[in-house]
């Protein structure tokens, strides 16, 4: 398999837009790196330039340690499934999957024994007599990384591969990909604009938004450790909640409520003394308690947990949040519920960048 | 080709289509066209203007069409449209007895001279084109048979082994 360096990759288009700005990224042997952001963040004309579908405008790409900047897409060895599967609709499974071997003239028995093996891993081989027609979505979307997997490349790069399908095939999906990658021990580049997908495939997550980088890290640095209010929001469903607040001695002082800081967090926030900054903190990380109170505007029962969305303060004059409480609630809209948090984040208002705190520093 | 190759090649026909014999068919399609251009080209005074010609039209239209989806069988490798390749196979070699050789044999009276209604090159193209059509059937059915016999003995020791 492959190592993958991209250094300084720039993606500037000929009306002067750029897509892409300063992107490095080290992806080792056998990882499987999920790019991740909001449609038009520059995460497929990133992959599109690593697969050679689209020129790298500055920057340098090396896969096992050799310049393949300027190399043509097939002579890269890199295999792309795409969100439409991109399958010849008159050839059977088998064909399509043999398809690429056949133009490479490779021996039909070599042909057969890949194509009989890629099958056998995606749980295909009932159905390589078929047409795609006759296929489910999650079926085509198999073959179609049957189709890169007989091909044997160094990377496989996946554009958005489970944005056709239902939620419930996605799901299925899904694991499906996590096992070929185990199985395969494969390098793998993954866009999706879904924070569930990365955050339960990726070995690293690479965070984007308007063209930049905005974090590269484990799932778990991307969830916890959030590196802005940028991907603080974007990672986390329901997403996380924000207030504007003092700092204060050995207090907080959001419009509403005034939350106790521990001596850790006081060193923290020292150099913000007398500022505002952002509070940040999961819905999740709430629970019924005495450090804020919510009027309650709707109740989401999901069985173990309850979604509470309301406003902060008494007469939910402060900001919109959402809080997920354990067990089944029965709040009515205009309730008031005491509120506290159990883990919190903060960020510089005006750069937006997180305050690490000084033992995560 | 050892033991494992011949088990691979017969399993490959499960997925692969016989497009030998499909081809070949088509090819045989080809040759009974340029047949039948080279003769409906002839004009030899009021010769061929008869229902021959008629029944000659009629016979080429089926056998394109007959050929045509005996290509489709044997490529999807279909047993039964073996006989009938065999069967139009053999019919394009008695044809060459009936139109070409009558009208070689032939002579007509035109402006009171005597003309060989067809020549010998003509008469001895059109003999290679109706062989060589016959033949392509012919063999199309004898690979296509071998084939699906080939397949059929591997799929139930293949059933045998499963059992």
């Amino acid at each position: 398999m492959a190592e993958l360096r991209l250094e300084h990759l720039e993606k500037i288009y000929d009306n002067k837009v750029q897509a892409v700005f300063d992107f490095n990224l080290d992806v080792k042997d056998g990882e499987l790196i999920v790019l991740v952001g909001p449609s038009g963040c520059g995460k497929s004309t990133t992959l599109r330039m690593v697969a050679g579908l689209e020129d790298i405008t500055h920057g340098k790409m090396l896969l096992n340690g050799k310049d393949v900047t300027d190399t043509p897409a097939k002579d890269r060895d890199i295999a792309m499934v795409f969100q439409s599967y991109a399958l010849y609709g008159h050839m059977t499974v088998y064909e399509n999957m043999a398809f690429s071997l056949t133009l490479r003239k490779e021996d039909p028995n070599v042909i057969h024994k890949k194509v009989l093996a890629a099958a056998d891993v995606l749980g295909l081989t009932e159905q390589l007599n078929k047409k795609p027609a006759q296929l489910s979505g999650g079926q085509r979307q198999r073959v179609a990384m049957g189709r890169s997997i007989v091909r044997n490349p160094q990377l496989f790069l996946f554009d958005e591969p489970l944005s056709n399908l239902d939620a419930k095939l996605r799901s299925a999906t899904r694991r499906e990909i996590l096992l070929l990658h185990k199985r395969l021990n494969a390098t793998m580049l993954y866009v999706t604009h879904d924070q569930t997908e990365a955050l339960t495939l990726a070995d690293r997550i690479v965070c984007m938004s308007m063209g930049h980088v905005q974090q590269i890290g484990t799932p778990l640095e991307l969830y916890d450790a959030p590196a802005n209010l940028f991907v603080a929001s974007f990672i986390g469903l329901p997403p996380m909640n924000f207030v504007d607040a003092k700092v204060e001695q050995n207090r907080l002082v959001a419009k509403h409520f005034a939350l106790p800081l521990t001596d850790a967090e006081q060193k923290t926030l020292r150099p913000y003394l007398g500022k505002e900054i952002v509070l940040g903190f999961r819905p999740e990380n709430t629970s019924v308690g005495n450090h804020f109170e919510m009027k309650v505007l709707s109740n989401e029962n999901l069985g173990m947990n309850t979604l509470v969305h309301g406003h902060i303060g008494r007469d939910g004059s402060g900001e919109r949040i959402t809080c997920k409480l354990n067990g089944w609630c029965q709040y009515k809209a205009g309730d008031v519920v005491s509120i506290s948090i159990t883990k919190k984040h903060f960020f510089d208002k005006e750069t937006t960048q997180a305050i690490r705190m000084e033992e995560e520093a | 080709m050892n033991q494992e190759e011949l088990r691979i090649k017969r399993d490959r026909m499960r997925y692969t289509k016989d497009k030998f014999s499909a081809n070949l068919t088509l090819v045989a399609i080809l040759f009974d066209a340029l047949y039948f251009v080279n003769i409906y080209q002839s004009d030899v005074g009021t010769y061929y203007y008869n229902w021959v010609i008629g029944v000659s039209v009629v016979y080429n239209l089926l056998f394109m069409l007959m050929a045509f989806l005996a290509s489709e069988g044997v490529k999807n490798r279909v047993g039964g449209y073996t006989p009938l390749l065999i069967f139009i196979g053999l019919v394009q070699f008695a044809r060459i007895f009936y139109l070409p050789t009558k009208a070689h044999a032939a002579s007509l009276d035109v402006q009171g001279v005597s003309v060989q209604v067809m020549s010998n090159s003509q008469y001895g193209y059109l003999i290679v084109c109706l062989v060589l059509s016959g033949v392509c059937c012919l063999i199309a059915a004898v690979t296509s048979y071998i084939n699906n016999k080939n397949l059929a003995e591997y799929m139930r020791s293949i059933e045998n082994q499963a059992a």
